[in-house]
């Protein structure tokens, strides 16, 4: 009687009106912000990379993860805006007013993360620190005092803020942290924290090399304090300076805007483009304008590139990124030309069409440089990672373990904001998309 | 074709014998050059009586575009195309808030979500994220040892290309047109499936935390044929086709030399 009519395919006025009537999800609202991330890779043993399972896994399952080979999410409860790489250490700073601002993981034999109380034992300190833990600074207004900037040598760490100048731990027998040499002195479980504040201007920028510290004030003089033997102090002498002394030389009375160093060598930008040098000069950093193994005195390098925007001091290359963003390197060691160049004096440019550049998007160009002992970062303007140089135990993060000779892009989930390199390891600040 | 005018029928050398100079009954043998018998149109019949019609890279049902044919010889210049591995280009189009099984707009629905936090920045930046991944794959599967001189130089020109099997692998791609919810594509890509560009789209829409179905993909080059070079269906005539197959003999063969030299 048509009561009961079997169901056929559906009409297509019968599928319209089912999608129309369809429920509508939203995943993300028209003000979703987009979400800052830490991604880290590299050697793990150290506790570097902040993620106690890797070294002491925390289920059955699990196995010790002896290199982590592509970027891993680091999660933290604040947004990370400055870290910087050691030698086997790592230190994550946040731009917040709360009471901890600094975490540190990694290496501490030296203290060059502060104090670390055991739990087992109340007295004595950790000397590997698997996770990031809070640093104690000792600040006279905590609560307004703001981190800029932190950085890390081989051994000792910096710590740059606002109003209250600049903090300094860890080992300290050149000199590098601020404080006169004692002899003997034990640095490991150490509860002491350095604070310099006699410079002629705010600090705004806080570089360490191997074993020495560099310090750049608002005035743009620098200021350096360490170990001299291969003249990176530049104060015209090699021996040791423990206390931060103004460096003269071609820049005295110039504006400096960056300073750079990782190993024994130093380059600094002034704001007319300008690049100076002086340090250890045995790997040709600075052969172009001397033939001496050591420069204990800044010079400057005539280089016929264009304005340089930033400079990046490896252990035995060096990078400047000029206006144009375009990446010119010299030095000796895997320079990101191919296997072939293995030193040059004499800066030689890497084709932008490695770093993306093409005919469909002629406008990218690198942004950042930045260089670990033996590897070399570029940020360009789209959010992308190059890395190219010696694959230390995976801190390339391309995922193979074999040395890199030209730039080569590390997928990460996100857009990547700033690299810190390490001797062994990477920590990126990365946004999400959406 | 067959009334189009012919070949002159090939010609052989015979002897035939001819009555000697100066009379008398003896024969000679003279060469003369005489038309086989065998090429005459009356004792062969019509020259051609089926066409043999190869294809080119697959088109699906639902997309349109450039389908490169070839005709009796060409089909092995076929094969030549084929192992140069050069780049396609597609135009697609994309609409957003709609999910379907297949990752069209004429399959089942299903999801639908909001989209009105999209904008033409984020979708710029995961069309970055995308090359660059895939800019990673086409080194790769390239099978060049990346710590050679010469890896590096063809690295700087960009002419590491995968010149065998491979997935398929997206060399560029940049946002035509967007005017949300509909956007518009352009993918250069190699050793791909229209299915797989459609997924493409489903997948943006995922990576935008929204969903997206493809509406129409196009082939506006297949190597070196472009759309110019094609004949519309208006133009599927032997006079066009003679013509066009002319006009594109001097770029395959350049093509083909350049690559498989």
């Amino acid at each position: 009687r048509g009561f009961c009519v079997p169901a056929g395919p559906p009409s297509t006025r019968q599928l319209r009106e089912a999608e129309e009537a369809a429920p509508v999800f939203q995943y993300a609202g028209k003000a979703a912000k987009r979400k800052d991330r830490v991604f880290v890779w590299g050697f793990s043993y150290s506790g570097a990379l902040g993620i106690p399972s890797f070294v002491k896994p925390d289920a059955g399952w699990k196995k010790p993860r002896r290199i982590q080979p592509t970027p891993y999410r680091l999660e933290t409860e604040d947004k990370i805006s400055s870290a910087a790489c050691g030698y086997g250490f790592t230190l994550l700073a946040s731009n917040t007013r709360d009471i901890t601002k600094v975490w540190g993981m990694g290496l501490n034999k030296d203290s060059q993360l502060g104090f670390q109380r055991s739990r087992r034992d109340q007295t004595k300190g950790y000397e590997y620190v698997l996770e990031p833990s809070p640093i104690p600074l000792p600040l006279e207004k905590p609560q307004q005092t703001r981190v800029l900037q932190v950085s890390c040598g081989r051994a000792h760490s910096l710590v740059l803020t606002d109003s209250e100048g600049v903090f300094t731990m860890g080992n300290n027998s050149y000199g590098q942290c601020g404080r006169k040499v004692v002899e003997d002195e034990i640095y490991s479980g150490s509860h002491l924290i350095h604070q310099l504040k006699e410079f002629d201007s705010r600090v705004v920028q806080v570089v360490c090399g191997q074993d020495h510290s560099l310090f750049r004030t608002k005035k743009g003089s620098v200021y350096a304090c360490g170990w001299g033997a291969d003249g990176q102090t530049g104060l015209g002498h090699y021996n040791i300076t423990s206390v931060p002394t103004k460096l003269h030389g071609d820049i005295a009375g110039v504006n400096i805007i960056q300073v750079s160093s990782y190993g024994d060598c130093c380059l600094a930008v002034s704001d007319e483009g300008d690049v100076f040098g002086w340090g250890n000069s045995e790997y040709l950093q600075l052969a172009s304008v001397t033939e001496t193994t050591q420069v204990n005195v800044p010079r400057h390098l005539p280089f016929k590139i264009g304005k340089v925007k930033e400079a990046a001091c490896g252990g035995t290359g060096n990078a400047v990124l000029t206006e144009e963003g375009n990446v010119f390197v010299w030095g000796y060691g895997i320079l990101g030309k191919g296997p072939n160049l293995i030193e040059t004096a004499e800066p030689e440019m890497i084709p932008p069409s490695l770093f993306g550049w093409s005919d469909f998007s002629p406008d990218t160009r690198v942004a950042h440089v930045r260089c670990g002992l033996s590897q070399f970062a570029a940020l360009t303007n789209r959010g992308e990672l190059f890395v190219w140089g010696k694959n230390v135990r995976g801190c390339l993060g391309t995922g193979r373990m074999e040395d890199q000779y030209f730039p080569w892009r590390v997928t990460v989930p996100g857009e990547v904001v700033d690299v810190a390199c390490g001797v062994d390891h990477m920590v990126s600040m990365v946004r999400s998309f959406t | 074709l067959n009334a189009a005018p012919e070949r002159a029928p090939r010609q052989q050398v015979r002897f035939l014998p001819t009555p000697a100079p100066g009379g008398g009954g003896a024969v000679e043998l003279v060469a003369a050059s005489v038309p086989v018998l065998a090429d005459h149109p009356l004792v062969r019949g019509p020259r051609f009586r089926k066409l043999k019609i190869g294809a080119g890279h697959r088109l699906d049902v639902k997309a349109s575009g450039v389908f490169v044919l070839g005709i009796g010889h060409g089909n092995k210049l076929l094969t030549d195309l084929y192992n140069c591995h050069l780049t396609k280009v597609y135009t697609v189009g994309g609409l957003f808030g709609k999910a379907t099984d297949d990752f069209s707009d004429t399959g089942n629905l299903v999801e639908k979500t909001t989209f009105d936090h999209i904008t033409r920045e984020k979708l710029e930046r995961i069309l970055a994220v995308i090359q660059g991944t895939n800019q990673k794959a086409l080194l790769m599967y390239s099978n060049i040892d990346m710590k050679t001189q010469e890896a590096y130089e063809l690295a700087v020109k960009g002419l590491i290309r995968p010149m065998g099997k491979s997935p398929p692998i997206i060399t560029a791609i940049r946002c035509l047109q967007f005017a949300l919810p509909e956007f518009q594509l352009e993918i250069h890509c190699l050793h791909e499936t229209q299915q797989y560009l459609r997924k493409m789209v489903h997948e943006i829409g995922l990576e935008l935390k929204s969903s997206a179905v493809c509406t129409q993909v196009r082939r506006t080059r297949d190597g070196v044929f472009t759309v110019d070079d094609a004949l519309p269906r208006t133009q599927w005539n032997l006079q066009s086709i003679q013509e066009a197959i002319r006009n594109c003999q001097l770029k395959v063969e350049a093509e083909l030399e350049k690559t498989l030299a």
